[in-house]
């Protein structure tokens, strides 16, 4: 800590505080425009300018000079306030002064100080910008004319977002902010640029001329979409929705999202929202009440009783699937489950044998803490992209390590001495296997591991996984996986993340297995910065996991009891199974044979449409819960709207769905949480008071043990191609397709290739192709890119209109061929 | 697309810079060279070479006034435009210059063979009014003499 002086204050700051920085902590506001607390010091724009007396008076900027002991500071004299309206008015000479039609006044940092420095008169005149605005992305409007060339975009855009797709061009007097070869931006929509610019230049084009930002209500939610949990502000008006709003102080991430959260709210107020229920009646899906709709589910669940079977999203709250379940439970249903049950087997079967716990011991926190990041799959930026960010930052900032093993390069791939290993599909397993073998081999071994249970079986089941053996399959040469094995069990804090998902069933219980031995082994738990982190898949699915909501046959065997009779009555609670779960057809047959399919949703999805009952439900902007995020933050959501039409929380419908069963029906979401909190291990004691507004963490108890994954072989078709599916950045679960921003940028499906499979068949970008499994064939348009290797197609989930189940059946690699 | 040799020449020379970024001036000028001008395949180029992103070279491509993100003529003709020069008559010679080539400022003859181009200060002014053509600078160029310098340009490049 240094002493000094702030205007006559006596202060101390830490000793690597700016001027700015130092002020600030001690409550003394110094204005900004070009800096940004995320984002490394700059000095661009002078607004910042104070005196300083060491250094004989002389202006120097707060953001970017360092404090030092003694230093006698003024932020406000009559100089200074000269000097900051003259910067001001350099500023507003070219600038095109257009406020009463731009979307950012009221939030514009130019205009505030302009009006907190009284700055209405220019002592000087010069011609104002013509430069041409940017319509060309449906997400984000570039009007240059406004800039004052902070450089904040171009800046977040590489430092936290890494994708580099802005900065200064023609610099001097023209200066500009521009995108490669001066054409349309076109990138991943994250948004970020727009948050952090402090004027009209970038702006979101959804919300243009929707409100002003002062008539807006700013509602604090967490967002519906990846597990990341990122909160979120909503911009309200009239009880609509109309935008997300930047808070730098919000959340772990400080404010930073997705294309996802950030541009993918307007499901919330979408005109497709069901608004009424729907009952089947000759054959076609009509309005009904209430009080019909839930009479007919009551009559029927207690006429099913044992052969209803009930899959749930991960998307409801806790306190829905607590009250889901205990509508199971009145009602005699013994098989339910959600994420189509394999999504969740690497917890609850794998976590839960290797850790003794269906969660993951390591939090998002631990990233950018970490010495060495090992992740499985550069898809971990398409699913998670805001924990993309964190590795970014780690990579970038802390000099992190980064080592990836994937069977695609991404991203990820390009981030500074990244090690991306790229592997035949479906050998991940076995490569884990064979870097704990070298661990062992090598004497890497960690003092705690040999304690563990399942130590010695463990030592003789991985003979067999010498890189040697290993590398003969799968496309990595023995030396690779010795020099990554050592890598990793060199670091000092080493952690290991992978996705989970619909679209990753190759991402099972096993893989989670090999991933904790490989971390036992190493000793890798336990330490800030190291560990294991599993990334779930959608906002609640680890609340899923915890509230187990998971009894019976399994997802799996459920479709298949429809389809055999043996199930007659299915709930759907916001599944769309027909296009998320493997096998259109044979989905699509348990649907059409059950005899009795209530579906409770918030759009007519293609499987809704099925439906005998449709019961309108809610979004999550409207109802009050909590959800627990893939490192098991806890977080508490609030309505931030009405209900939408007469629709009804899942949690309302369960519940009087108990009491026409003659149950009890649950008081408020409050009061389940009490009840979770009292009854679920990690979140005894929590309250909505504590868990606040950064939510709280379920702590996780680990029993360690050694469990040997089993390693599935590969069968290799010859002369076809190896499709693996996935999630696209821009979306998440099926979900986002009604979120206008996601489906403006990535409106379809497509098949990505390789540029030598494409120049062997002569397949051109967008060229319509047939895509031919065993299991059907279906087309997708073509889109080639250098990331995937030869033979290595790669195709999203997420798209009802042309689903990828029509050729996936479920395998972690599906063997296709492609026609013209 | 560059031939083969010139690239691993180009390769080299980055490996022996101490940043990749330093040796960007030395790339963009080589290919600058060999096409004329920096074309959009010649900043994909640049990047590769040096390991940057396009829009990287394209930020340093656009800094530099000798660099030419746009088609030019064989000789390229820069007249100063900065404070000695004009008081000294910069601004009149300039004017001259587009009268004698028949072309506006910043455009190309209709040969191809002369771009002419404003410019900041050449470290000529002593000379002022100052003109560069390729790496060669002159001075002092008066209006009057505008003709009599196109002239002596087009002989001795013929
Ligand atoms: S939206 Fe994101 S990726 Fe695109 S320019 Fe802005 S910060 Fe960069
Ligand atoms: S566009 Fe906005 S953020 Fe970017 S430099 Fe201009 S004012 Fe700053
Ligand atoms: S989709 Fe996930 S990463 Fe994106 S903003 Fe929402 S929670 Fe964050
Ligand atoms: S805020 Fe300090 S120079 Fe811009
Ligand atoms: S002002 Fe023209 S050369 Fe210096």
């Amino acid at each position: 800590m240094v002493n000094l002086t702030i205007d006559d204050k006596q202060v101390t700051a830490p000793k690597t505080a700016t001027i700015y920085e130092a002020a600030k902590l001690n409550g003394i506001a110094i204005p900004i425009l070009c800096h940004d607390k995320k984002l490394k010091p700059f000095g661009a724009c002078r607004m910042c300018l104070v005196e300083v007396e060491q250094m004989k008076g002389r202006q120097i900027p707060a953001c970017t000079t360092p404090v030092t002991e003694g230093m006698i500071i003024r932020t406000s004299t009559p100089d200074i306030v000269k000097a900051r309206k003259m910067v001001l008015e350099l500023l507003l000479l070219n600038h095109p002064i257009d406020c009463p039609v731009c979307d950012k006044a009221g939030d514009c940092d130019l205009q505030n100080l302009t009006y907190e420095y009284k700055v209405d008169a220019n002592r000087f005149t010069d011609e104002k910008f013509h430069h041409e605005i940017d319509y060309n992305n449906p997400l984000i409007e570039r009007d240059m004319n406004r800039c004052v060339l902070c450089g904040k975009c171009a800046r977040i855009c590489d430092e936290i977002v890494s994708f580099g797709a802005l900065t200064f061009i023609s610099r001097g007097i023209e200066t500009k902010i521009g995108c490669e070869f001066d054409e349309a931006l076109n990138c991943e929509f994250c948004g970020s640029c727009v948050s952090v610019c402090p004027v009209g230049s970038l702006l979101a084009r959804p919300f243009k001329f929707k409100a002003r930002f002062w008539s807006l209500t700013k509602n604090k939610s967490v967002c519906g979409y990846c597990g990341t949990g990122c909160n979120l502000t909503l911009g309200v008006k009239d009880n609509k929705v109309l935008t997300t709003l930047y808070d730098e102080n919000q959340g772990f991430h400080n404010g930073q999202l997705c294309v996802r959260g950030r541009f993918g709210y307007q499901f919330i107020n979408s005109d497709k929202r069901l608004t009424k229920p729907l009952v089947r009646k000759n054959g076609k899906l009509e309005e009904a009440g209430w009080d019909e709709a839930l009479e007919l589910v009551a009559a029927r669940l207690k006429d099913a009783g044992a052969s209803t079977a009930a899959l749930a999203t991960a998307r409801l709250t806790n306190e829905e699937l607590v009250v889901f379940k205990q509508l199971l439970q009145t009602a005699g249903c013994g098989n339910y489950d959600h994420s189509a049950g394999y999504a969740h087997a690497a917890l609850t079967e794998g976590f839960a044998g290797s850790f003794g716990a269906s969660a993951s011991p390591s939090t998002i926190l631990d990233i950018q803490k970490s010495d060495l990041l090992l992740v499985i799959k550069t898809d971990a930026y398409e699913t998670h992209p805001v924990v993309g960010f964190e590795i970014n930052m780690a990579v970038k900032n802390k000099g992190t390590l980064l080592k990836i093993l994937t069977d695609k390069s991404g991203k990820l791939s390009k981030l500074p001495d990244a090690r991306t290993l790229v592997h035949t599909p479906g050998s991940e397993i076995a490569i884990i296997n064979s870097l704990a073998k070298v661990i062992l081999d090598n004497k890497l071994v960690d003092a705690s591991a040999a304690a563990l249970p399942g130590y010695a079986a463990l030592e003789k089941e991985l003979a067999a996984f010498t890189p040697e053996a290993v590398s003969a399959q799968c496309g990595l040469t023995a030396v690779e996986i010795k020099l990554l094995a050592s890598a990793y069990a060199t670091a000092e804090k080493a952690l290991i993340l992978f996705p989970v998902g619909q679209a990753y069933p190759g991402h099972t219980a096993a893989l989670a297995n090999a991933v904790a031995n490989l971390a036992l082994l190493a000793g890798k738990l336990g330490k800030e910065g190291g560990g294991v982190l599993c990334l779930s898949e959608k906002n609640n699915s680890q609340g899923a996991v915890d509230m187990g909501f998971q009894a019976g046959i399994g997802a799996g065997r459920i479709i298949d009891g429809c389809a055999d009779g043996s199930i007659t009555t299915l709930f759907l609670a916001g599944e769309n199974p027909l296009v998320s779960y493997p096998d259109h057809a044979r989905v699509q047959a348990a649907l059409d044979k059950v005899e009795f399919l209530v579906v409770s949703e918030m759009f007519l999805t293609e499987t809704a449409a099925m439906a005998d009952v449709v019961l309108p439900v809610c979004s999550f902007a409207e109802k009050e819960g909590t959800f627990t995020a893939t490192d098991r933050r806890v977080q508490h959501i609030k309505p931030a709207i009405r209900k939408v039409g007469q629709s009804r929380s899942d949690f309302e419908i369960f519940g009087a769905l108990i009491a026409k069963l003659g149950g009890v029906a649950p008081g408020t979401p409050a009061s389940v949480f009490a009840e979770i909190s009292a009854t679920v291990p990690g979140y005894t004691g929590m309250s909505y008071a504590s868990l606040g507004v950064e939510g709280q963490f379920a702590p996780v108890e680990l029993k360690p043990a050694f469990v040997m994954p089993n390693a599935p072989a590969v069968t290799v078709e010859p002369g076809k191609l190896a499709l693996v599916t996935g999630s696209a950045l821009y979306h998440n679960g099926t979900l986002s397709q009604y979120g206008e921003g996601p489906m403006h940028v990535c409106p379809e499906g497509y098949v990505e290739i390789s540029r030598a499979d494409a120049a062997a068949s002569r397949f051109a970008e967008n060229d319509l192709l047939t895509v031919s499994s065993a299991g059907g064939s279906m087309k997708l348009k073509a889109h080639i890119s250098a990331r995937m290797p030869q033979g290595v197609v790669f195709a999203p989930y997420h798209f009802g209109a042309n689903p990828v189940n029509q050729v996936w059946s479920g395998a972690p690699v599906t063997w296709i061929t492609l026609a013209k | 697309m560059i031939p083969e040799h010139m690239k691993q020449e180009l390769v080299k020379r980055v490996s022996g810079a101490i940043t990749n970024r330093e040796a960007a001036v030395d790339v963009m000028k080589e290919l600058q060279r060999h096409y004329g001008w920096l074309s959009d395949e010649a900043v994909q180029e640049a990047a590769d070479v040096l390991g940057l992103s396009p829009l990287q070279v394209e930020e340093l491509a656009t800094f530099y006034e000798m660099i030419y993100r746009r088609p030019v003529g064989r000789h390229v003709i820069h007249v100063c435009d900065s404070v000695s020069c004009w008081s000294m008559g910069g601004e009149s010679l300039l004017q001259q210059l587009e009268r004698v080539l028949e072309v506006n400022v910043g455009a190309t003859t209709a040969d191809g063979i002369f771009t002419l181009l404003p410019c900041c200060c050449l470290g000529n002014c002593g000379k002022a009014p100052a003109v560069m053509v390729g790496e060669r600078l002159y001075g002092p160029v008066t209006p009057e003499g505008a003709e009599a310098f196109i002239k002596g340009l087009i002989e001795s490049s013929a």
